[in-house]
């Protein structure tokens, strides 16, 4: 029966069909932005949790098929009434009451952990639509600026302060720990010890409106040396431009106006409604994990920001030529 | 001998007297999970009070030991009214594990299990309760 084949092969799972399910289900597990693939000690515990919880679940499931199968066909006739009794006290009362409090003693151990006093740098974010605003509080009392972006010594716990302009936003990276609602109005703080160098993804985690899903971040996880470096790095002003076409670049991005809303330290561009732009070429993601970095991103994003990111406050600047926007786009990219 | 009470010939004033003490048994019953809820209540406002106004003032010691003494003292009550319910429920004089039938002295008893089933998951409500008290201790 042809037909019949036809269907067989449709509905049932063969080898090859097994595999690409089998990939569209593991390969969420794998990469830069997966809790089950922790890259600290937060992440871990969090997966810890979420193991045990699937393997309770895995037990409970066959122990519950198990009973339906053996009361409605193995031993399908009436119970004394003695025995039910005893299944509901045992079953109903003692091993809920056992397990449930199990669980709670274990999630309640751990808790303190998730929830220690961080010993390494101090980060305030505040979410905005749809970027994140980053400022490394340094102990010497001063503030260095970035956006889009958060580095992180590995091996310490690093405390963030989180915060939100204008609606409710979430900070996540899920290969590094929990997430946390940022809040306008309100100061909430996390810690997160990650453990593993590597570059991870962080996602806004609380829908924020039109490009909710585009407010993500790269997080890099670094040695402590190496981010001692990054940071001072960062804390110093802009670069001058190294090229005629960049130096060109720069002076378009003044006589725009960009600097109204975008600063760049070392020069008169002082804007603070969007990122600040002084290290914007040594970022691994331009508009908040949008886009990548090459000088082509750049000047796709200067050029009509709103088809990258739906509701972006940033207006187009599609009334320069395309040279004028591959200045700009130079002088950014440079500006490591 | 076993006992029968429904072959007995029941005393006239008797189903009265049974009834007039079911009404307070139908109050008794709401005592423990009545505890329960206060003992949340206490609990959870006292720590949330202490956290957000006087954590940095004081330390949380004093706090716990008091909550925690409540709690034994509240568990104590619920057990008290739980072993009260227990002998209303009689199951192990009459064996009866349920009193479906309706008369006065069923309904008596079954009040009583109810009472005993309440006061148990009470007592374990105000358990989970304070674990967190225990195990935690701290605003964190």
């Amino acid at each position: 029966m042809p037909r019949e084949t036809r269907a067989r092969s449709i509905f049932l799972p063969g080898p090859s069909r097994l595999a690409l399910l089998s990939f569209l289900l593991f390969a969420a597990c794998e990469g830069r932005q997966s809790a089950l693939v922790p890259g600290g000690e937060d992440a871990r515990i969090l997966g810890d949790l979420f193991w045990v919880m699937l393997a309770g679940a895995v037990v409970l499931w066959f122990g519950m098929n198990g009973l339906f199968y053996w009361a409605t066909r193995r031993s399908p006739a009436a119970h004394s009434q003695r025995i039910a009794n005893w299944l509901v006290i045992l079953g109903g009362i003692a091993f809920p009451t056992v397990t449930l409090s199990a669980l709670l003693v274990y999630g309640l151990s751990i808790m303190p952990d998730l929830r220690a006093t961080g010993n390494g740098p101090v980060i305030r974010v505040t979410g905005e639509q749809w970027w994140w605003r980053v400022e490394y509080q340094r102990e010497d009392g001063s503030t260095v600026i970035t956006a889009n972006e958060i580095r992180l010594p590995a091996g310490v716990r690093s405390t963030f302060l989180l915060d939100s302009k204008e609606v409710i936003h979430s900070f996540w990276v899920p290969s590094l720990g929990g997430k946390m609602d940022m809040f306008p109005g309100r100061v909430n703080e996390m810690t997160l010890g990650p453990e593993r160098p590597g570059i991870y993804r962080g996602q806004c985690a609380e829908f924020c409106g039109e490009s909710h899903a585009w407010m993500a971040f790269e997080a890099e996880v670094m040695e402590p040396e190496a981010f001692e470096a990054w940071l001072a790095a960062e804390a110093a002003p802009a670069v001058t431009p190294a090229s005629a076409e960049a130096a060109r670049g720069a002076a378009l991005f003044l006589s725009q106006g960009c600097g109204a809303c975008h600063a760049v330290r070392g020069t008169p561009a002082v804007g603070r409604v969007g990122p600040d732009l002084t290290h914007v070429g040594s970022r691994h993601s331009l508009a908040a994990g949008r886009l990548g970095t090459s000088p082509e991103d750049f000047a796709k994003w200067v050029a009509n920001p709103g088809a990258w990111k739906p509701g972006a406050e940033m207006p187009a600047y599609d009334h320069l030529t395309g040279e004028q926007i591959d200045a700009i786009a130079a002088y950014l990219e440079g500006l490591e | 001998m076993e006992r029968s009470d429904h072959d007995r010939p029941s005393h006239p004033r008797e189903d009265e007297h049974e009834f007039s003490e079911e009404r307070e048994s139908l109050w008794r019953i709401t005592l423990g999970p009545t505890i329960w809820a206060f003992h949340f209540l206490i609990s959870y406002a006292a720590v949330s009070v202490y956290c957000f106004k006087f954590e940095r003032m004081f330390s949380m010691g004093a706090l716990r030991i008091a909550l925690i003494a409540m709690t034994v003292a509240m568990l104590a009550a619920i057990a008290w009214i739980g072993w009260r319910a227990f002998l209303r429920w009689d199951v192990r004089d009459t064996g009866e594990f349920s009193n479906p039938e309706g008369s006065a002295e069923d309904r008596h008893q079954f009040l009583g299990h109810a009472g005993f089933l309440l006061a148990l998951v009470s007592f374990i409500g105000v358990v989970y309760d304070t674990l967190p008290l225990i195990i935690l201790g701290t605003c964190r």
